[in-house]
């Protein structure tokens, strides 16, 4: 074969490479008898939502889809934080869903979180979803012995891992360890991840020995828990919001599916891994 | 300001390129010599790094090096060595991504060597290993240089497989470009800046210090000759 025959046929490939499109489910059986959609084209919703939130949204949207075949809901799952800026710098957006009050309160307008005179969130539409729980966790068999948080200044504790300050659970586990007064000591020995997935990872791998994430990581990642953070320890009320933005280019569906988040079907998906609905 | 970064930058570097120069060299001139079919074989194992993306470097190395795995059990237990999320983890992955580049190198220099020049010093009485050291490393001076250069270049830019194996850890494990991520995640722009000049200003004044050396060791035939007469007086 020809040296511009070979040129040629890769210069094909490359270019179907780049061709490909973002991830389109597929139509389910079902939608084939049930009608329930909004409107008849087919519709892609962009939903930002907070990494701990991947497995149950994922779900959920399987289940959406089913009763609403003509929307594709498309994921975006990464620290609140990553996402906050995403959207602050154009990001195409529906709807965000935040692991803390502060990075919504951030984009709203009027807010006095908001100190960049942000206008992203339709606050009529701004609602509560869940709740969540800070605790401590550790790999398989608790080589270093840890059974509550203030373990974590002993000296068979050589790693910990923590979402950066960026993170709404970084941001959790702050406060938690400054109320408990043993923040500045643990310093040398914190590993930061930029999300609370990065965190658990590290975790379920063995390669530190406790680490703080939301009591629906632990669930999900099967991650023996040995401490829960009660009120005393972390005041900020840990609660998701959810809102619809005003960059939506499909408000209405958006707002249908942010009801459907309310629905029964997925306070159920919630529910199943430790979520507390408000 | 923090100036560990740095300083843990340039050690891993350091170190990594002095593996690296070793391994580098005693691969690419023992592979050398292999019938085609080998060497073929072993040459895309060695040079795979150079083309993986450093997330799955990053990836192998966490499942080898990890406390669960068999070898990083194995460290812990008989040695209570963890040796991920420390600041000599970012040894192992900069050695694996930078190694192809020496190795490739480095076998360019050898195979365009002039094979009488070691007849020459066989015949003359010399062992292997002086006809190795005072002949063909001499004479393959840029080649080696080239590739020693392009090591701890890529060796100091590392990122991906890094900030995997050694997390960050301000003060303990953070290098220049794990820092760079981690300040531009929690918005710290103007710092983030600094480490970004700080990063071009050591990369520009390695190049023309480079540059400046390759000029200087670039020789003609006739100085080829000349190392050669020299060497086997």
């Amino acid at each position: 074969m020809k040296l511009k025959h070979i040129f040629l046929i890769f210069f094909c490939l490359t270019l179907a490479a780049c061709q490909s499109s973002t991830i389109t489910t597929e139509v389910s059986p079902g939608d084939l008898v049930d009608d329930q959609s909004v409107s008849e084209e087919q519709v892609d919703l962009y939903v930002f939502a907070a990494a701990s939130m991947t497995e149950t949204m994922t779900e959920i949207a399987e289940l959406y889809k089913a009763q609403n075949p003509n929307v594709n809901v498309i994921f975006t799952f990464d620290s609140s934080g990553t996402l906050k800026t995403q959207i602050q710098e154009g990001a195409v957006a529906d709807i965000f869903i935040s692991a803390a009050q502060k990075q919504m309160n951030q984009l709203e307008v009027g807010n006095e979180a908001n100190t960049e005179g942000l206008d992203f969130v339709k606050s009529e539409t701004r609602i509560n979803l869940v709740e969540n729980k800070v605790v401590l966790v550790v790999p398989a068999r608790n080589p270093a012995g840890v059974s509550v948080f203030a373990d974590m200044t002993k000296e068979d504790v050589k790693k910990i891992a923590l979402g950066n300050q960026d993170v709404p659970v970084g941001q959790y586990s702050e406060e938690l360890l400054k109320n408990l007064g043993i923040w500045e000591e643990i310093q040398p020995k914190i590993t930061f991840g930029s999300n609370v997935k990065e965190v658990t990872t590290w975790v379920s791998s063995g390669s530190v020995d406790c680490g703080i994430v939301y009591s629906t990581d632990a669930f999900s990642a099967g991650l023996e828990v040995v401490d829960t953070a009660t009120n005393e320890l972390i005041k900020t009320p840990i609660i998701y919001p959810a809102a619809v933005l005003k960059t939506s280019s499909h408000p209405e569906i958006a707002l249908d599916f942010l009801s459907f988040l309310h629905s029964d079907e997925a306070k159920t998906i919630l529910q199943k891994v430790g979520f507390a609905i408000p | 300001m923090d100036w560990f970064p740095l300083w843990n930058s340039l050690r891993v570097a350091a170190i990594s390129t002095v593996i690296i120069f070793l391994l580098g060299i005693l691969f690419a001139w023992k592979i050398a010599k292999l019938p085609k079919v080998i060497k073929a074989t072993i040459d895309v194992i060695l040079t795979l790094p150079l083309v993986l993306p450093p997330t799955v470097v990053g990836y192998f190395l966490l499942k080898s090096l990890s406390p669960n795995s068999v070898l990083g059990g194995f460290l812990l237990e008989t040695f209570e060595v963890r040796i991920i999320m420390q600041w000599y983890a970012a040894i192992f992955s900069s050695v694996i991504v930078a190694f192809p580049l020496m190795y490739r190198t480095a076998r360019g220099a050898f195979e365009s060597f002039d094979p009488d020049l070691r007849s020459a010093g066989q015949t003359l009485g010399l062992s292997n290993i002086k006809i190795f050291w005072i002949i063909v490393m001499p004479t393959c001076k840029q080649g080696i240089i080239a590739g020693t250069v392009l090591a701890f270049a890529r060796a100091l830019g590392e990122y991906g497989a890094t900030s995997m194996v050694a997390g960050y850890t301000p003060k303990q494990t953070a290098t220049i470009s794990t820092t760079v991520y981690q300040l531009w995640r929690i918005g710290d722009d103007a710092l983030a800046l600094r480490w970004v000049l700080i990063n071009l200003a050591i990369s520009a004044v390695f190049l023309i210090i480079i540059n400046t050396v390759e000029k200087r060791t670039k020789q003609t035939t006739v100085q080829q000759s000349q190392v050669f007469t020299n060497a086997i007086r």
